[in-house]
């Protein structure tokens, strides 16, 4: 996937756990280490406007298009 | 959601479904055996006296004997794939890329059986005489090509909702 989600850094940013984030937006922890991890396949925005408000930060913030990174995972993959 | 009866009666129907298989077999494979072995005493049992006459009429009997033994594989296939789906069914989780590929199958296995059915039906055709006439339940059937055409796409149907399915379950 050539979208990268920043939640990691944010988060170390804001000086903030996963569970704190977790227990602030009513996220389960396993969903949001999904995103965290890369893994989600797609992003409610119910999901991107409560982390946006609980984090103060913009969608962009936290996502990020990168090429290169799914040029990378197909060499992987090869 | 309310405990369905369905399922538990369609799966006793398929495994009664699947015994009933091999008892065909076993006498498809006994009409077939006997005409080679004692070709007199099956085709008379048969209703049909061997002489010059008949000898067509035999020969495409032993073939059509020989295409239901080719059947027998094919419903195996498709029953066992059902008895999968139910399974899966039960278990709760039906939109699976395995259900997918088995509905897939079982159309391309319901599409062989209805070419079959057409070639039983023309050797049929072909060997009946009035005086020994063949009537067999064989032939061009809608309901069975409507069932192959229904079945793809309902393979593809299969194929699409565990997609959505997929996506669903990743969607944080």
């Amino acid at each position: 996937m050539a979208i990268v989600v920043k939640l990691d850094e944010l988060l170390h940013e804001r000086r903030m756990t996963l569970t704190e984030l977790a227990d602030r937006i009513g996220i389960t922890l396993a969903n949001l280490s999904v995103l965290k991890t890369g893994k989600a396949r797609a992003v409610r925005f119910s999901t991107l406007e409560a982390i946006c408000r609980v984090l103060a930060c913009q969608p962009g913030d936290l996502l990020e298009y990168a090429p290169e990174q799914r040029a990378d995972e197909r060499a992987h993959a090869a | 959601m309310k405990r369905s009866t369905a399922l538990p009666v369609a799966y006793t129907v398929l495994r009664v479904l699947i015994a009933l298989n091999w008892a065909y077999l076993a006498v498809l494979i006994a009409i077939l055996g006997g005409s080679l072995t004692n070709e007199q005493w099956t085709f008379r049992a048969l209703g049909v006296p061997v002489s010059d006459q008949t000898g067509a009429l035999v020969m495409g009997m032993r073939a059509i004997a020989a295409l239901g033994i080719l059947t027998v594989p094919l419903n195996l296939m498709m029953l066992k794939r059902l008895v999968a789906m139910v399974h899966t069914v039960r278990a709760g989780d039906p939109f699976v890329a395995d259900n997918a590929y088995r509905m897939n199958t079982i159309a391309w296995v319901l599409l062989g059986l209805q070419i079959i059915g057409l070639i039983i039906w023309s050797i049929g055709k072909a060997v009946s005489t009035p005086a020994h006439p063949l009537h067999l339940d064989a032939g061009f059937s809608p309901a069975g090509w409507l069932a192959v055409v229904m079945t793809f796409v309902l393979a593809r149907v299969f194929a699409k909702g565990t997609l959505m399915r997929e996506d669903l379950e990743g969607t944080v």
